[in-house]
């Protein structure tokens, strides 16, 4: 099926917001969009920002009303294919890990569970240390201001000093209670002397800039009604409109247009009644994510780039990361509350996140420490791990044994590995299936290695034994979660060498100068890490870059 | 609220499916002596929407006279038609007041974190500083 692509002449260039050229157009107002717009917008660049989905009104969330366990069904499940807004569009494809993702202001933030946690310095040069992958071709120092600047304004809060990662700035807030789920926690990995730390969350523990005190309701991921958590429509958006930057919501971008030298002329987008715009600008930085940009980039096909803009590595799309995710729910027969929050990380471990020679994988995993729900979790999770036990076990009058048992007396450890790149692993677009607008939607064609599955279930054993060291009276182990965990890396890898990569150290296109990829599509390898730290801070280090260089930028004649 | 997705015969058929998955035991209540298929089931329906047509579809089907055979079919042989049904039962159980007072569940309710203070877990973050050995360098 070929795209059904707006006709780009057609489109009007008329004076209005979203129309004027700008200097710089932003795909995405997620994570790497709000910095780069707010950065950018701050120095006096003129900035417009297309983002397809919608505000995410706190007055919308289910959070603080008695349902709001039943979020997760349906309006705040972070799988687009569940939630289907309008904003969304499917993912299709056999894929071992389907990715999910928030399509709106403040992309993924708006359901992140807030972990705030840097890569290892490590985690830059596994082929130098480990043989394994590539190398980045910046390190952990390019963005180690960027951390800290970005931690200041996410108000993220947390306890420095953790010496499994190399001295930073610390944070602006005391770290929020880790309650009784984390000092449970960490009582065990004290007594098996393994590495734990309080975790640091980008959530307010105390008034912070422009967020509330966290009041622990436990709804992170669905939506936080006391604005104790960070997102960019409280962090970045406000200062960035107040600087100029313009924001257009409903604008599903399509295309991108070349000039007859090769340099982008702008974003063609679609509004909500599916009437085609083109939004000029010297710059195009696509901040959609390593789905969304893979995806428009594919779909901008010319004579010059037939197999998709930028793409002459043939590297496009490929090397999907996504941090496969497992969890063992330690059972304790005391009560801890553990339906309160926050839903962030209460204390996390990074013992096994290094490459061990006694160990038949490479690189290793992140482990964090979360409480465990209401009793629709409890349920969940008791009947995950004991369906095979079948139906008499599980419903009827034995109904009341999961929250008798596991309601508010479990912690979980989620075991997050490092996902090595594959080029096999790879965004593609669906030759049969398009989005509300009429395009092609994204196909994910994704296996986990089986690196990835011994890393997994060494992890899952060393975390049982974890769990029981902390006192535990049973352990309830699930299997791989085929749905992701939001965190979409590396399919538009960065790199020095055109051949290898599709954008160099700056995130600038090698095949055309003035388009920039900013997302986590352009991370070379994933480390154990949850990801949105390192993508914020380096759509900080870009903006900068562009800020310093932006004279030599070649534009649209 | 908006109105009412399930008519009564469908409501009557809920109520023998609901206690196939809930019944009285271990001093909690039933789902039907809770009213499961009452103002629980709107309530549950009004927050998951996508939950309302296929669930009236398994009542449309469902034999009231073997509620318990028809229940056990679906979770062998149809587990997206069972997921619905019971997604929409636990669903609505756990709406009701008198089932959270019972396993002491005040549902998402604010509690401030007080941050005033040294944490009580420092002598264990000291060990953790003591024994670790560094972060690995990156050349």
């Amino acid at each position: 099926m070929q795209p059904v692509l707006p006709e780009v002449e057609a489109a009007s260039p008329a004076d209005g917001i979203g129309k004027s050229a700008a200097d710089v157009v932003i795909v995405g107002a997620g994570a790497s969009g709000s910095v780069a717009a707010q950065r950018l917008a701050a120095a006096g660049v003129d900035v417009v920002c297309l983002e397809q989905g919608d505000w995410a009104h706190t007055a919308d969330y289910m959070s603080a009303e008695p349902e709001a366990e039943l979020a997760w069904v349906q309006r705040w499940n972070p799988d687009p294919n569940v939630r289907r807004n309008l904003a969304d569009y499917p993912l299709t494809g056999e894929a071992d890990i389907r990715p999910v993702m928030y399509n709106g202001v403040g992309g993924g933030l708006v359901q992140w569970a807030a972990m705030w946690q840097p890569l290892l310095a490590s985690d830059f040069k596994v082929r130098s240390l480990d043989g394994t992958a590539d190398d980045w071709p910046i390190g952990w120092d390019d963005l180690a201001a960027h951390y800290d600047a970005v931690a200041h304004d996410l108000s993220v809060s947390g306890l420095a000093g953790d010496p499994a990662l190399p001295e930073a700035g610390g944070y602006p807030n005391p770290p929020v209670e880790i309650g009784r789920v984390g000092r449970s926690a960490a009582r065990g990995m004290d007594r098996l002397g393994w590495h734990w730390w309080p975790g640091a969350n980008a959530i307010a523990s105390r008034r912070h800039g422009s967020l509330q005190a966290c009041q622990r309701r436990g709804t992170c991921m669905t939506g936080c009604p006391e604005n104790a958590k960070a997102i960019p429509s409280l962090t970045h958006w406000p200062a960035a409109l107040a600087a100029g930057a313009r924001l257009v919501t409903g604008a599903r971008a399509a295309q991108i247009p070349l000039d007859e030298r090769g340099r982008a002329v702008g974003v063609v987008y679609l509004d909500a009644d599916g009437a085609a715009h083109l939004q000029r600008a010297s710059v195009v930085m696509l901040a959609a994510n390593a789905v969304g940009s893979a995806r428009l980039l594919l779909l901008s096909t010319s004579a010059r780039f037939p197999d998709g803009l930028a793409n002459s590595s043939g590297l496009l799309g490929r090397r999907l990361m996504q941090h496969p995710y497992r969890t063992v729910t330690a059972v304790f027969d005391e009560p801890l509350e553990s339906w309160q929050g926050p839903w962030g990380q209460s204390i996390y471990s990074l013992e096994f996140a290094e490459t061990h020679p006694d160990r038949d994988f490479v690189r290793g995993a992140k482990w964090m420490v979360m409480p465990h729900g209401g009793p629709m979790f409890a349920v969940a999770e008791y009947h995950e791990a004991r369906r095979q036990h079948g139906f008499d076990a599980l419903w009827g009058e034995n109904f009341h044994r999961a929250a008798a048992e596991v309601f508010g007396r479990a912690f979980t450890w989620g075991i997050q590995a490092e996902d090595l790149p594959e080029d096999h692993n790879r965004v593609v677009l669906d030759p049969a299936v398009c989005d509300g607008s009429g395009l092609p939607t994204a196909r994910i064609e994704y296996r986990m290695s089986e690196n990835s599955r011994r890393m997994l279930d060494f992890n899952l054993a060393r975390a049982v034994e974890a769990a029981e060291a902390s006192g535990a009276v049973e352990t309830l182990v699930r299997g791989v979660w085929p749905t992701g965990i939001g965190h979409v890396l590396g399919t538009a890898r960065m790199g020095d060498d055109p051949a290898t990569s599709v954008v160099d150290r700056h995130c600038r296109a090698h095949d055309v100068a003035n388009l920039y990829v900013i997302d986590g599509g352009v991370f070379v390898t994933g480390g154990s890490a949850n990801p949105t730290a390192t993508i914020m801070a380096n759509a900080r280090r870009v903006a900068d870059c562009l800020l310093r260089e932006r004279a030599a930028v070649e534009v649209p004649g | 609220m908006s109105e009412p997705r399930l008519d009564a015969s469908q409501r009557a058929v809920l109520t023998r499916l609901a206690d196939v998955l809930i019944a009285e035991g271990h001093g909690m209540p039933s789902a039907s002596a809770v009213d499961v298929a009452g103002s629980l089931i709107d309530r549950c329906l009004d927050a998951a929407p996508v939950l309302a047509a296929p669930l009236g579809a398994l009542l449309e089907e469902g034999a009231p006279e073997a509620p318990e055979g028809f229940a056990r079919r679906l979770a062998a042989e149809r587990p997206d038609d069972f997921a619905v049904l019971s997604t929409a039962v636990v669903g609505s159980y756990y709406l009701s007041g008198e089932v959270r007072r019972l396993i002491g569940y005040p549902g998402q309710q604010p509690s401030p974190v007080s941050v005033a203070g040294e944490p009580d877990y420092l002598d264990m973050l000291e060990r953790v500083y003591e024994r670790y050995p560094g972060y690995r360098e990156a050349p």
